[in-house]
């Protein structure tokens, strides 16, 4: 029988490795969110915030800032997802240099990142153009409506690429510069015999190529993903209603 | 022909696009810097978008680095 046709699948729940991490990495996240939360309502708002609360006030400033920013009016509680999503991405990207797996190393992972983009893309669509939605599909004519449907998918498959190819390139380089340092210095320290000659050159050379495929690459990779769903869910709400909300939101102000 | 090296050299076909995609880089980050260079107070966002442009760009060349890995290992 088929692995994913058998009925009893959910009894042989059997994760890979990345799968446990990134649920553990969740899990941590979900826990501090909790205690961030008791803390701000326990808080003094006259005082001045400390520590944890003062870490989460300042990143919530600024990502509610962003937001507004980068997608204009309408969007103003949009920095609460990406709270979410940052801390998790980088912590997935980065968490490669402890030894444990790279939860980005395993497709589901990214897929699912670039899902919940995906799913919020055609949430705003329907939520500004209501019936309109459908008329994306036939535009400019009901020619194209292989072509829409076809590049519907797109944002989604890059975005996942993006992710999954950076991850797993940077994993795949530093196993094999790994791997050959390793046998040149068997090679070079074979007096010592093979245990204790092939220890010499890793360490020296894998914290520069963490540093960059693992830190700078997962930085600038978080930062991409954000910058994009900023602007894919951004560019969904039509012009006029733009015009309208500054109109109101001026009205209000005088 | 020999299948391993038919695999050798498919990968370094697909690899060849990466050459392609530093050539879009070297362009880009030549334009942010002459930007920097006429413009200096605006060092800061020329160059956090120089970043983001160059890592949009640099996906191309991750797409073809996956495929010839695809093709040397797992083809």
């Amino acid at each position: 029988m088929d692995k994913y046709s058998d009925p009893n699948i959910f009894k042989s729940f059997n994760p890979s490795g990345e799968i446990i991490v990134a649920l553990g990495v969740v899990l941590v996240l979900v826990i501090l969110a909790i205690i961030v939360g008791i803390l701000a309502k326990r808080a003094d708002p006259l005082k001045r915030p400390k520590g944890l609360l003062k870490i989460a006030e300042w990143a919530v400033e600024k990502l509610d800032a962003f937001a507004t920013d980068t997608m204009g009016p309408g969007f103003d509680n949009f920095g609460g997802i990406l709270l979410g999503i940052i801390p998790f991405m980088f912590i997935c990207f980065t968490i490669g240099i402890t030894g444990l797996p790279t939860p980005m190393n395993n497709l589901a992972v990214p897929l699912s990142l670039a899902l919940v983009t995906f799913v919020l893309i055609h949430y705003t669509s329907v939520r500004y153009t209501k019936w309109h939605y459908f008329k994306r599909f036939v535009d400019p004519i009901p020619l194209f409506l292989p072509m829409n449907l076809m590049s519907m998918w797109a944002p989604l498959l890059s975005m996942t690429l993006r992710m999954f190819g950076n991850a797993i390139v940077g994993w795949v380089l530093i196993s094999l510069i790994n791997a050959s340092l390793e046998s040149a210095s068997a090679a070079l320290f074979s007096f010592m015999g093979s245990g204790a000659g092939s220890i010499w050159f890793v360490p020296i050379v894998t914290p520069v190529l963490h540093a960059y495929f693992d830190l700078f690459s997962g930085f600038v990779q978080t930062m991409v993903f954000v910058y994009l769903t900023a602007l894919f869910i951004a560019q969904e709400r039509p012009e006029d209603i733009e015009a309208e909300t500054i109109n109101v939101s001026r009205k209000e102000a005088i | 022909m020999d299948l391993q090296a038919a695999k050798a050299i498919g990968a370094a076909i697909a690899i060849l696009s990466a050459g392609c995609s530093s050539i879009g880089e070297g362009q880009l980050v030549a334009k942010a810097i002459e930007g920097m260079a006429r413009n200096p107070e605006m060092y800061g966002k020329l160059r956090s978008s120089m970043i983001i442009g160059a890592a949009l760009v640099e996906t191309c060349g991750i797409y073809a680095l996956l495929i010839s890995i695809l093709i040397l290992f797992v083809l």
